[in-house]
């Protein structure tokens, strides 16, 4: 008979919840280094960016005053979405953006706290008034993609949304200031 | 006060259980109770990896 036979059940006990342990140690071991691996191979990463900016003064001047909302393509060809997240409504309504090419969402909220997402991409941020949420991603289909606020904002919060318009090389084409607006179909 | 008897308390009361076949059932009874949570944990496994395979990572880039 096997030396296990003779031990105590609380010594079977201790060893099958130690050996459990074990294998719940390997399994958060294996969720860590997938995680690592997928940022550090794939560039897959949670979004994140520290960005203060005066919610009060957001529609005034700078960055998000309105003759800037929208997609833009730099000198060096970056290209840069910056879109106003508020109640209850995204300004502009529809972005564009190419396909193919790294992206940079750059958000911004004067009013309560909202949240986005694309549908068939990873992308996925809260918008914080007082912060820039700023999200880098690359759409590798053209379409029409649906953005709506995830977190409840208030009670128009079921009608805010807006259209991503991933074009092609063809399609996306900046103007002289390097603005590029959505195709009407 | 009364003082209880054992016999009046239900954790106490002798329950005439032989203490060998006892024993012999609690060492079967973690095996059961791991491959059970075994197969639960397996399966939010493979659902994770399924995901992550087939959903996130195909849908690219971001950060």
């Amino acid at each position: 008979m096997s030396d296990r036979y003779h031990e105590t059940p609380q010594h079977w006990i201790l060893r099958t919840e130690l050996l459990w342990a074990f294998g719940v140690g390997v399994l958060v071991a294996a969720t860590i280094t997938i995680i690592v691996f997928t940022a550090l191979t794939r560039n897959i990463n949670p979004p994140s960016n520290v960005e203060r900016v005066d919610p009060k003064t957001l529609h005034l001047s700078g960055e998000f005053a309105e003759q800037n909302l929208g997609t833009v393509v730099a000198a060096d060809g970056t290209v840069t979405a910056r879109i106003i997240a508020t109640q209850f409504m995204f300004a502009p309504h529809c972005i564009a953006v190419p396909e193919g090419r790294l992206v940079t969402l750059r958000f911004a909220s004067p009013d309560v706290i909202h949240g986005i997402l694309i549908t068939g991409t990873n992308v996925n941020t809260m918008v914080v008034p007082g912060y820039v949420a700023q999200v880098h991603t690359e759409f590798t289909r053209t379409g029409e993609l649906l953005m709506p606020c995830h977190e409840y904002c208030g009670l128009g919060h079921s009608e805010m949304w807006a259209n991503v318009q991933v074009l092609s090389a063809a399609e996306f084409k900046p103007d002289r200031d390097g603005r590029v607006t959505c195709a009407q179909h | 006060m009364p003082v209880d008897r054992a016999e009046d308390n239900q954790f106490e009361a002798p329950d005439n259980i032989d203490e060998a076949a006892l024993a012999a059932v609690l060492r079967v009874v973690p095996l059961g109770a791991a491959v059970l949570a075994g197969i639960a944990v397996a399966l939010v496994v493979l659902g994770y990896l399924l995901v992550y395979l087939l959903v996130f990572l195909p849908r690219g880039v971001v950060g």
